[in-house]
């Protein structure tokens, strides 16, 4: 799965500039999911540096 | 007649996605207003679950906003306003039921009401070869108001090929509940949460690319939860958590295949594993689908009790709510998006499960209150 | 100079893999010579020979790149203000497939001269570093001005190098 790295040139990054292939396709579902997820659920954290916000736990 | 401290939604999106190429570091192009309206609904409590007392659990109405805009050759702003309409009830307390089981009492029913909203500020500084922002934010709602903020910082190496970055963030709460008097609980307490992420990500190929992201998160004050009859939690809480993350670009099928895994360790107890993948779809040029399947598990923390132990010392640590019981949760959501001139639209639906025969984990006490639901979003997006 | 040598040495000394930085075409360079077909079809290939005693803007771009997509109708509206004092613009397209790159030049016609390189070839011999990337060659050959990517006020920073190479031909 990982092949080893190779050296992408910039103007071979067109498939990675690709809407689909970024880390967060959609923001606004990405922090919905994780507050659902954070008030649901005991985990949080990982990806990005939380905050604290709602009364939720 | 308790009133829900749990709302939905929070904070920050932090300031930005990390595009997959990096050019030396500039503002996005173009600036870009969003909005997404949920609603996510609780399946009722079963009969067996809760003979008694009221089966009706959450229904929350959220509207997100999202301001994106380049300000000038190397600034960008960002700007998120959250609301949300809470209604429904959550569990109370637990006990025996009348066949030696545990069952679940909630919190006492109509027109229960909560709003919340949020606002979130960011701004970004665009340099040679990364970034640095800050963000500041405030929500407020009945019984809750947290101050946040954060820092954060990227770089670029290799060509670009790796990015490195890291964030601090630190929120300020305050708890008031409602009807304290009433209900002989807290008056008003305060807690504070601070979090330090540190994030490496990597071109892999001209079709791949991975992230590993390590967490930790410091929580020290009130964290018991004020509307439970009998609750009482540790006054600090450290917790870890290490991400994964892979994206690949499947030429034939013209399709991305997303696949994340989270570890997640606390000192309360709590272990768990979390994975989810997705299949990003392309029909055309204007139109995708997405398919997503997540997979949850989680072990009990130490104090986890599923049924309220009214007799124990006030000052022993237990909890009968059912986020700390052990459990396992699948879920599984479709997504639909539309692009057309500079809008995009997507409609997404999804159905959560939650049950302790899921659990990957050793499962002694299985919470009768595990939940399951089903949310449904339509989102608009506008580039300009 | 846009390229900082040093810190660039400092950065490289961490990194494992190679990198081609150090050799990139600055400020002051001869610029590399290059024929490329048109990505149209049945056009004559494209070199910056042919066009002798001319100011050349050479740029590289890519349906896929943002910035790129912004600065092309500028760039456009540039040429038709300076062609007649001498300024020629060559806007190599490295889109891989190449109907991306014509599918983008469907809805947005171009007056300049536009070759196709899908592998990357000429991109290598600039040591382009980031997309997009242009560099203003003087008709003596000499490169004049490097500029990486695309930002609110590059246009006036690109345009005030074009009139003086131009006013000094």
């Amino acid at each position: 799965m990982l092949a080893a790295c190779t050296q992408v040139r910039p103007w071979e990054r067109g498939l990675l500039a690709k809407e689909e292939m970024a880390w967060r396709t959609d923001a606004l579902e990405s922090a919905l999911n994780d507050h659902i997820f954070f008030s649901k659920e005991a985990s949080s954290g990982g990806s990005s540096a939380a905050g604290g916000g709602c009364g939720c736990n | 007649m308790a009133k829900p401290s749990r709302s939905l939604l929070a904070l920050s999106t932090t300031a930005l996605a990390l595009p997959g190429i990096a050019i030396a570091d500039a503002p996005p192009v173009n600036s870009s207003l969003s909005y997404k309206v949920s609603n996510y609904q609780e399946d009722d409590l079963d009969r067996a679950e809760s003979p008694f007392g009221d089966l009706g659990r959450y229904d929350i109405d959220v509207h997100q906003f999202q301001f994106i805009s380049p300000i000038g050759r190397a600034f960008s702003l960002q700007i998120d306003a959250n609301y949300e309409d809470l209604s429904g009830a959550s569990p109370w307390f637990t006990t025996l039921g009348p066949n030696g089981s545990p069952i679940v009492n909630l919190s006492g029913a109509s027109g229960i009401q909560d709003r919340r909203a949020e606002l979130n500020v960011g701004t970004r500084y665009y340099l040679e070869n990364g970034s640095i922002g800050g963000n500041v934010g405030y929500s407020q709602e009945n019984d809750y108001r947290a101050t946040y903020g954060g820092i954060s910082g990227e770089r670029h190496f290799n060509d670009d090929l790796t990015t490195v970055s890291i964030g601090l963030s630190y929120s300020s709460d305050d708890i008031f509940p409602t009807d304290a008097e009433i209900f002989n609980r807290v008056i008003s307490e305060d807690k504070s949460s601070a979090s330090a992420v540190l994030n490496i990500s990597q071109i892999i190929n001209q079709v791949s690319t991975f992230q590993t992201a390590f967490s930790i998160t410091e929580q020290s004050g009130f964290l018991t939860d004020p509307y439970k009859l009998v609750d009482t939690r540790p006054d600090k809480k450290t917790q870890i958590a290490w991400s994964n993350s892979y994206r690949r670009y499947m030429r034939a099928a013209d399709a991305a295949w997303h696949i994340n895994y989270r570890f997640y360790h606390d000192d309360f107890g709590v272990t768990s594993h979390t994975s989810d993948m997705s299949w990003h779809q392309n029909l055309g040029s204007s139109v995708q689908i997405i398919p997503m399947l997540r997979y949850y598990t989680q072990s009990a923390a130490n104090f986890f009790t599923n049924v309220d132990d009214f007799t124990s010392p006030a000052t022993n640590f237990q909890s009968s709510d059912y986020r700390l019981s052990a459990f396992g949760a699948i879920s599984g959501a479709l997504t639909l998006k539309t692009t057309f001139g500079n809008w995009d639209a997507t409609l997404t639906g999804e159905r959560y499960l939650a049950n302790e025969k899921y659990s990957a984990f050793n499962v002694s006490q299985p919470s009768t209150a595990l939940v399951r639901y089903v949310r449904v979003s339509l989102g608009l997006d506008y580039s300009f | 100079m846009i390229f900082r040598k040093a810190g660039y040495a400092s950065v490289m000394a961490l990194t494992l893999s190679l990198s081609f930085n150090a050799f990139a075409v600055e400020e002051g360079d001869d610029a590399p010579a290059f024929s490329l077909p048109s990505i149209e079809q049945g056009q004559p290939d494209i070199s910056m020979a042919a066009l002798e005693g001319k100011t050349i803007f050479v740029d590289f771009w890519a349906s896929w790149c943002a910035p790129c997509l912004k600065s092309l109708p500028l760039y456009n509206e540039m040429y038709r203000k300076y062609k007649d004092q001498g300024l020629e613009i060559i806007a190599i397209n490295v889109d891989n497939p190449v109907e991306d790159g014509l599918d983008f030049l469907i809805d947005t016609p171009l007056d300049f001269l536009i070759p196709s390189d899908p592998d990357g070839e000429t991109a290598e011999l600039f040591q382009v570093i980031g997309m997009p990337t242009s560099y203003l060659v003087s008709p003596e050959g000499k490169v004049e001005l490097v500029h990486m990517g695309f930002r609110t006020g590059d246009m006036e920073i690109i345009e005030e190098a074009i009139e003086k190479v131009l006013a000094a031909n």
